[in-house]
């Protein structure tokens, strides 16, 4: 418990994990808003060039990000987007989004167009649809995007130093450093950190389910 | 399938200004810093960074660390996901394939420097057992000139994920398939070869691009569990990029683009190689 205590006292653990669940979780909403309807138009639907929207969306991944972020330095100061949460924010949907837009594509496609159409054809509106069929069903895909997500948010050291410039800490931020110093308890409760966060936000998001989603109660 | 209607374009709006806003500008940006000296195109970066030993070390090294790490992530990955999808039904094994991502890679780094260190535990372990006498017997793992630890580091981080790309696609697979090969004499591994292989080789390779760029540009990981030479590409371009030195920035830009093209160029490879292997499938089946 002595490691706790240490690191409990250290100022910066509470700001650092307060900026690490806001940054994750505004990741975590912008990735759900942008990849949900993608995902549904690229299984839903065969257009031409489809192939290249699918390659082009996997390219933040494959692309060192490193590279993305020292060409995207310079503009961003520019635009002061360095050392602010946002900037940081900004720079973590490219290791995320091409995973998110994957995970959707894939469950869309598992569902199928069908559904849709049915409620349709029985006067439903598209978003009633959407609303009442699609999210329930979608359930299990956003509850790991918004773990695997997070947890990604959460891991990113270099992204979130070259653009937080030390003015955000994060938890990685804040970890990697102390690594090579501090004693291994102390650590080894830091990692334990890492862990719990993500467990509070899928909390969270069960709760947001319990409130939000349709035929839901039933179920459960 | 309906039309091709404009609101479903509008979908496909923000990956695509994303990606052209962050990494076809950021990239654009670099190639810029990397060939321009003093107002004037040069490649004088690219020739310098070429000819520096430390680079050429490090992208040795970078390189092999990455291919061995993503050969066994991706083997070791397809064997338990060939044996979850045939002996587990349950979603409990799902839970246990998540927990190695609930942490992030260095923090599994760290815990390879606990576990595998000469002052670490088994050091000590097999210290008091007695099978070493002295505790710098303990073979070297971390901070070793063939990355090791480095690369056990990625193939524990990466076989889960490998499994989670390969388990949908087993689940699709069509049974019957298999069991036609089994009825006409065939062998386990004409099973593979003939039924598993063609479904699953596309995403195979996409996992193992994925895998191979992922450890080629990563930071954390080799930070803690490499050694001060030859450095992973990512420390080194990192140390050129922030040090106080500012003359080698523009290097820096260079490096990194050098590995970017690389990844580059295979998946080039790799996509054509794909669209004749699907127009072949098409061709087969008369349907896609």
């Amino acid at each position: 418990m002595n490691g706790w205590k240490i690191l409990l006292k250290e100022p910066r653990i509470w700001q650092a994990i307060q900026s690490s669940w806001l940054i994750g979780i505004t990741v975590v909403l912008l990735n759900l808003l942008i990849a949900i309807p993608a995902g549904r138009t690229i299984a839903f639907h065969s257009f031409r060039g489809k192939w290249f929207f699918e390659l082009l969306f996997t390219l933040p991944i494959l692309i060192p990000s490193l590279a993305v972020v020292m060409g995207l330095h310079l503009t961003m100061i520019r635009l002061g987007l360095t050392d602010h949460w946002m900037g940081v924010v900004i720079v973590h949907l490219l290791p995320s989004v091409p995973y998110t837009i994957k995970i959707f594509h894939s469950s869309f496609e598992r569902i199928g167009p069908h559904l849709e159409d049915q409620a349709v054809s029985l006067g439903s509106s598209k978003w009633y649809s959407f609303y009442s069929i699609y999210l329930p069903l979608l359930v299990p895909s956003i509850r790991s995007t918004v773990f695997l997500v997070f947890v990604i948010s959460l891991s990113q050291y270099v992204l979130t130093a070259i653009i937080g410039g030390g003015n955000v800490v994060t938890i990685a931020t804040l970890y990697f450093p102390f690594l090579s110093t501090v004693k291994e308890s102390v650590i080894s409760s830091f990692s334990l950190i890492f862990a719990i966060l993500p467990l509070t936000v899928l909390l969270l998001f069960e709760f947001l389910i319990q409130i939000f989603i349709p035929y839901r109660k039933q179920n459960g | 399938m309906k039309l091709f209607g404009k609101s479903n374009l509008l979908f496909l709006l923000p990956p695509f200004i994303l990606t052209i806003a962050l990494v076809g500008y950021g990239v654009i940006m670099a190639i810029s810093e990397s060939i321009h000296k003093n107002e004037q195109l040069t490649f004088q970066y690219y020739v310098d960074v070429f000819a520096n030993d430390i680079f050429i070390a490090s992208l040795n090294y970078s390189l092999s660390i990455a291919f061995v790490s993503t050969f066994f992530s991706i083997f070791i990955g397809l064997l338990i996901t060939r044996w979850l999808y045939r002996c587990w039904k349950n979603d409990f094994l799902k839970i246990v394939y998540w927990i190695p991502m609930l942490f992030p890679h260095f923090v599994w780094g760290y815990m390879m420097v606990l576990l595998f260190s000469q002052t670490g535990w088994f050091s000590s372990l097999v210290y008091n057992i007695g099978i070493i006498h002295k505790p710098n017997e303990f073979p070297v793992i971390i901070n070793d000139s063939h990355g090791i630890g480095i690369i056990i580091t990625y193939v524990l981080k990466e076989t889960p994920f490998v499994i989670l790309m390969l388990l949908p696609a087993y689940h699709q697979l069509n049974h019957q398939l298999s069991s036609v090969v089994r009825t006409l004499g065939g062998k386990e591994w004409d099973v593979f070869k003939t039924v598993e292989w063609p479904w699953i080789m596309p995403i195979l390779f996409e996992t193992s691009i994925i895998v191979f760029s992922f450890i080629l540009s990563a930071y954390e990981v080799p930070y803690l569990l490499g050694t001060t030479y030859p450095k992973m590409i990512s420390l080194l371009v990192y140390e050129w990029f922030f040090e106080g030195d500012w003359s080698n920035r523009p290097k820096a830009f260079a490096a990194m683009l050098s590995v970017t093209m690389f990844i580059f160029s295979i998946m080039m490879a790799y996509t054509s190689l794909l669209i004749k292997k699907r127009y072949h499938m098409m061709k087969g089946n008369g349907k896609v």
